[in-house]
């Protein structure tokens, strides 16, 4: 398992269009992926409603962790969703 | 009488779009269904299979109404369904669901107390968190009204001057109204930033959201009006208020036609998908149409439309804009657009394969036929003046064959003794090859338009819709400025006039660069008109140009934006 912390960098946090895409990258690898506010609880980054209950904001470190064979694929792909600001 | 209908009353909420209006309230009745608690089960098995069918009868209905959204209103307001469609696989609504299913429930009981749970998590917090809660609410009535075998509630016919009342409404219902029609929308819940209230702003909708339970007490059939400026709805208007509203709405029509402080007439025009959508950009003050996408037209039906059918919605936008122009694009179909009627390969790389003038000269020439003598028929009809532009031109050749083919469609015209009128013919400037080619296409048309979402696209190969790319996607990285210099100055050498239609066009912070560059025409979403308009008349042309001058000579996207920002 491998993990990274990050500053999400999207203006509207961990919602709208950035959740979307979190949920998205997350399903589509075969590594279980997690999200949580740094040193808090995690949560399954394949699922919608978890991700965005987690009420993450821009500016906010989020710790995210992925344990599979493409784990170092995964988080490098959900680094660069948290770390590129919105169009 | 305590309650008098006929009282004038005033209640505030929060405007939605700076767009004033005058109407008649209807309120908004969603289909009726059966208490979910009240259901009986059949058996789990049965109960299963109804769930997943509505599972999956919904996954369809958002998947249209995310096409739908995307051409009508925009690609960033479609975002909300893709949220949608990932609430509505998320196991943790699933697995709950699927368990009290098999443990006898039946799946409207379900459905309600699983996303009950979820609604009950995030109701009563604040912005974003609170959406999520309508976002939730939106797929469970969802689902329960396929449940129950209901059609979705149709808000795409409402009567002429209708201002819809509703507790709330989805971004699925705000994507159906008709700006063209309705006189505007009252919400009791929302914000500024909701969906609701984006899509508004898009669609050129006056509205005020979140006023409130009060607003319960205006009967159906009530006149209102709707003060954007001073945030409100008032029932039973008198004079004054309704002379205000309506003083509100010509303060927004700028007038016809600017200039620059020292005397460079820029038009400024607006882009459209439907003749819907006509009214919004009249009421913008947009000076004509300088993009008319005429795929919509062909999308959502199962034969393509008639040449008289065609015919009617073109000579509509003409009559919009009688002492205008309006620029209707033809046909720009590839494989990333399904169209039923049409036989549309699947392709590895639909944007860079057969589409635009590439099919209409080609697989869809019958069809580029008819768009084309419905469009000489509507030149001689309509009030305005058309022009007429062809998509993805990258060869002479190319450009040859469509001038020829509205030639013949001419000719044809003459020999049957039907009505025709000569439009203006352009050419759009959407790939690197375009721009090089431009002197030898400005030689041959009356006017360029340049695209810059696919030019910048296809300059920097950089896929519009791939948010990783966005930086390179950007209309002031230097490599795409140059190409649009490159254009400009093909089009005036060769007497051409050139426009832009995209949405560098309508960005309040590049008008000047724009002005500059030399372009003539600039067109936009409707919506922005106004600001783009405020901004030419305060620009210097010299000062414009010198700007450009600056801009062209830096190497780096940073370096530019600096320059546009000094």
């Amino acid at each position: 398992m491998i993990e990274r912390t990050v500053t999400v960098v999207p203006e509207d946090g961990l919602h709208a269009r950035p959740a979307s895409q979190v949920v998205e990258a997350a399903s589509e690898y075969e590594s279980r992926v997690t999200v949580g506010p740094a040193g808090g609880e995690s949560v399954d980054a394949s699922s919608m409603l978890a991700v965005t209950s987690l009420g993450v904001g821009s500016g906010d470190a989020v710790d995210l962790t992925a344990d599979g064979e493409d784990e170092q694929a995964a988080l490098d792909e959900l680094e660069t969703i948290l770390t590129t600001p919105e169009s | 009488m305590l309650d008098n209908p006929h009282k004038t009353r005033t209640i505030s909420g929060i405007s939605a779009t700076p767009l004033s209006g005058l109407g008649t309230a209807r309120w908004y009745r969603s289909g009726e269904r059966p208490d979910p608690g009240e259901v009986s089960a059949a058996d789990p098995e049965t109960e299963r299979q109804r769930f997943d069918d509505a599972q999956e009868a919904a996954r369809e209905e958002l998947e249209t109404e995310r096409e739908q959204t995307r051409e009508r209103v925009g690609s960033e307001e479609a975002a909300v369904f893709d949220a949608h469609l990932q609430f509505l696989d998320d196991p943790q609504l699933t697995d709950p669901i699927e368990a009290a299913i098999a443990d006898g429930a039946a799946a409207e009981e379900a459905v309600d107390k699983a996303f009950g749970g979820a609604i009950e998590q995030f109701e009563g917090m604040e912005g974003m968190m609170a959406e999520r809660a309508d976002d939730l609410r939106d797929i469970r009535d969802r689902l329960l009204r396929l449940l129950s075998g209901g059609e979705r509630t149709d808000l795409t016919d409402l009567p002429e001057g209708t201002v819809l009342f509703a507790e709330r409404l989805t971004p699925s219902d705000t994507a159906q109204l008709d700006p063209d029609t309705i006189a505007g929308f009252v919400t009791m819940t929302g914000g500024r930033t909701s969906h609701v209230s984006i899509f508004a702003r898009s669609l050129g909708i006056p509205a005020v959201v979140g006023a409130g339970e009060e607003l319960a007490e205006i009967r159906e059939a009530t006149k209102v009006a709707i003060d954007a400026e001073r945030e409100v709805v008032v029932a039973n208007p008198d004079a004054a208020v309704r002379e205000q509203v309506t003083a509100g709405r010509d303060v927004t029509v700028r007038e016809n036609r600017v200039e620059t402080r020292d005397g460079t007439e820029i038009e400024v025009a607006a882009n459209i998908g439907t003749a819907a959508e006509l009214d919004g950009a009249v009421d913008q003050g947009a000076d004509g149409i300088g993009l008319f996408r005429t795929e919509f037209l062909f999308l959502d039906r199962e034969s393509p439309p008639s040449e008289d059918e065609q015919f009617e919605s073109y000579v509509e936008a003409l009559d919009a804009f009688p002492e205008g122009r309006v620029v209707v694009r033809t046909l720009d179909i590839g494989g990333d657009k399904p169209i039923p009627y049409l036989d549309l390969p699947e392709e590895e790389n639909p944007f860079l394969g057969n589409r635009g003038i590439r099919r209409s000269l080609d697989a869809d020439s019958d069809l580029f036929e008819s768009q084309l003598r419905a469009l000489l028929r509507a030149a001689a009809a309509g009030k305005g003046t058309l022009s007429v532009m062809f998509p993805l031109v990258s060869t002479i050749e190319e450009l040859t064959a469509a001038l020829d083919a509205v030639d013949r469609v001419a000719s044809d015209l003459d020999d049957e003794g039907i009505d025709y009128a000569q439009p203006e013919l352009g050419v759009m400037i959407e790939t690197p090859a375009a721009v090089l080619m431009a002197p030898e296409f400005a030689e041959r048309v009356d006017f360029l338009s340049i695209g810059t979402n696919d030019l910048a696209q296809y300059v920097m190969a950089a896929d519009r819709e791939n948010e990783a790319v966005a930086e390179l996607h950007d209309p002031q990285q230097p490599a795409v400025l140059r190409a649009i210099d490159r254009a400009v100055e093909a089009a005036h050498a060769n007497d051409s006039w050139i426009g832009m239609c995209g949405e560098m066009a309508g960005d309040p912070d590049l008008t000047e660069l724009l002005v500059g560059l030399g372009l003539d025409e600039l067109s936009m979403s409707a919506v922005t008109v106004p600001a783009v308009k405020a901004n030419i008349t305060e620009i210097d042309r010299s000062e414009a140009v010198d700007r450009r001058d600056r801009a062209l000579t830096k190497n780096t996207k940073s370096m530019v934006t600096k320059t546009v920002n000094q």
